[in-house]
């Protein structure tokens, strides 16, 4: 949902190029001079978005020839409703082609013939906003009794596609997360699929001397005295300690893990596990357990100072007002704690384990 | 571009503007169930924010001064915060949707509201049903 598809990036390239040039044909365009600026603005984000859409049948045309068909259609019908402004329907025709695009693309997220990313949902912002003039009346435009209901339906529809769309599409990106993205917003390190015995007994080995090394930790006191304090809310099933002492190094040493997990449980904190993470975003640690112990970056989350709380960023990349959009560092987490669902490198804690765990 | 139309084409993105922060404002709920008791203060200031942009959107669409005003600070304030996030070296997200988003929609909303014909026009109250 934040990448961009290597097949798609064609689309993103062809639709900046067409930009200006649609908005120097607009310009010497009588028709569309006497228009309202609305329409002129409408007029050249279709004819971006219809670019678009032609650029990606290359790309396609091989793999998907229905779907070439319809980017053909929609390529076509923009870049013709873009250049008829003067045509008697073209205010209905526009707005049905770009409600009609919209739900199309929802439809193919959700049905999952297309995975969203950032040049589906670029492209939707194009048309969003291209709606919205379509739809919008501008003072002296006839026929006057038309008006409110294009309010009206300015009012209710946008809003109403838009949460829609946003909704649709994050939904079916949380379900159905692709292989390298184990949850939304967490990246994980490119590895081999397979791993071979060495890595299998590396990974063996660094369980074991993690598990050995934090056992002191399972009392919360010591950690505290040794540097560890709360990263977050301790009103969470679980919260991260960071020690500000290891932020720099050593990487990936079972005796210094950069944090530890406890479970916030009735009777104090339980320790889960460690978890050792890079100093710089976008770096990834040692691996020497290969797939097994696959380090994973948080990306695109909400971070707050009030309460030091995460939320996830939308798929129209904004936070909750008060949160910043930020990426933390590659980490690797090694849980003591039996994590049927994941192992003991997992990204995530199982949360029926932390719930049991609070009710021993 | 014919100026006359330029408050409802800023109407238009307002309210984009507003849905997304909406948006956000719902995506913390589910976090707040999860015991992130902030998020749903910032899930309050989201909604809040929306309303108001939604609200001086149409304000500007009746051509109320006061409203052209606070929308431009607005916009300049999120134009800012947004470019901040993107210099600073936090791992923002730079990609297409964020910048449109986050840096083309206040740069249009600007654009649109800015100048002398705006000044001129805003200093006129016009009833919206023409």
């Amino acid at each position: 949902m934040y990448d961009i598809a290597p097949t798609h990036a064609i689309g993103l390239y062809a639709g900046l190029i067409a930009l200006p040039l649609a908005i120097l044909a607009l310009r010497r365009s009588r028709n569309h001079r006497k228009q309202p600026g609305t329409v002129q603005i409408a007029c050249v984000l279709m004819a971006v978005t219809g670019v678009v859409h032609l650029a990606l049948i290359p790309h396609h045309l091989a793999s998907d020839p229905l779907t070439s068909v319809l980017f053909l259609f929609n390529g076509v019908a923009f870049l013709t409703l873009a250049v008829a402004v003067r045509w008697r329907w073209w205010r209905l025709s526009s707005a049905a082609l770009l409600v009609a695009t919209i739900l199309g693309y929802l439809f193919y997220v959700d049905f999952r013939l297309e995975g969203p990313d950032q040049v589906g949902l670029a492209t939707k912002v194009i048309e969003l906003a291209a709606l919205g003039m379509v739809l919008v009346p501008v003072p002296n435009e006839k026929p006057l009794r038309d008006r409110p209901w294009y309010w009206a339906l300015l009012a209710s529809g946008l809003p109403a596609l838009i949460l829609v769309s946003g909704a649709g599409v994050w939904i079916e990106a949380l379900a159905h997360p692709d292989p390298r993205h184990v949850h939304a917003g967490a990246t994980l390190q490119s590895t081999n699929v397979v791993p071979t015995s060495g890595q299998q007994d590396a990974a063996a080995t660094l369980y074991e001397q993690t598990a050995a090394a934090i056992v002191p930790y399972e009392d919360w006191h010591q950690a505290w005295a040794a540097g560890y304090r709360p990263a977050g809310s301790t009103d969470m099933p679980s919260t991260h300690w960071f020690n500000k002492a290891y932020e720099k190094g050593p990487v990936l040493d079972p005796h210094h893990p950069q944090g530890l997990v406890y479970a916030n449980t009735h009777h104090g904190p339980v320790l889960l596990g460690a978890m050792f993470q890079m100093q710089r975003i976008g770096a990834f640690g040692p691996d020497p357990g290969g797939p097994l112990t696959a380090w994973h970056q948080h990306e695109n989350i909400c971070f707050t100072l009030i309460g030091l709380e995460f939320s996830l960023m939308t798929p129209y990349s904004t936070c909750p007002l008060g949160a910043i959009d930020v990426t933390a560092p590659a980490m690797l987490h090694v849980w003591i704690v039996d994590n049927p669902k994941g192992g003991p490198f997992a990204v995530d804690i199982d949360p029926s384990v932390v719930a049991a765990i609070d009710r021993t | 571009m014919n100026a006359s139309s330029r408050p409802e084409a800023a109407f238009v993105i307002l309210l984009m503007q507003a849905t997304f922060w909406f948006l956000a404002g719902a995506s913390a709920l589910p976090f707040v169930l999860g015991g992130e008791v902030y998020m749903l203060l910032l899930a309050a200031f989201s909604f809040a924010l929306a309303g108001f942009t939604v609200w001086s959107g149409m304000e500007v669409v009746w051509r109320r001064g006061w409203a052209r005003r606070a929308v431009l600070v607005l916009e300049w304030i999120c134009l800012m915060g947004s470019l901040l996030m993107l210099v600073l070296p936090i791992g923002a997200n730079r990609g297409p949707v964020s910048l449109l988003v986050n840096v083309a929609l206040p740069i249009a909303v600007i654009l649109l509201l800015h100048g002398k014909a705006m000044r001129d026009q805003f200093g006129i109250r016009r009833s919206v049903t023409g």
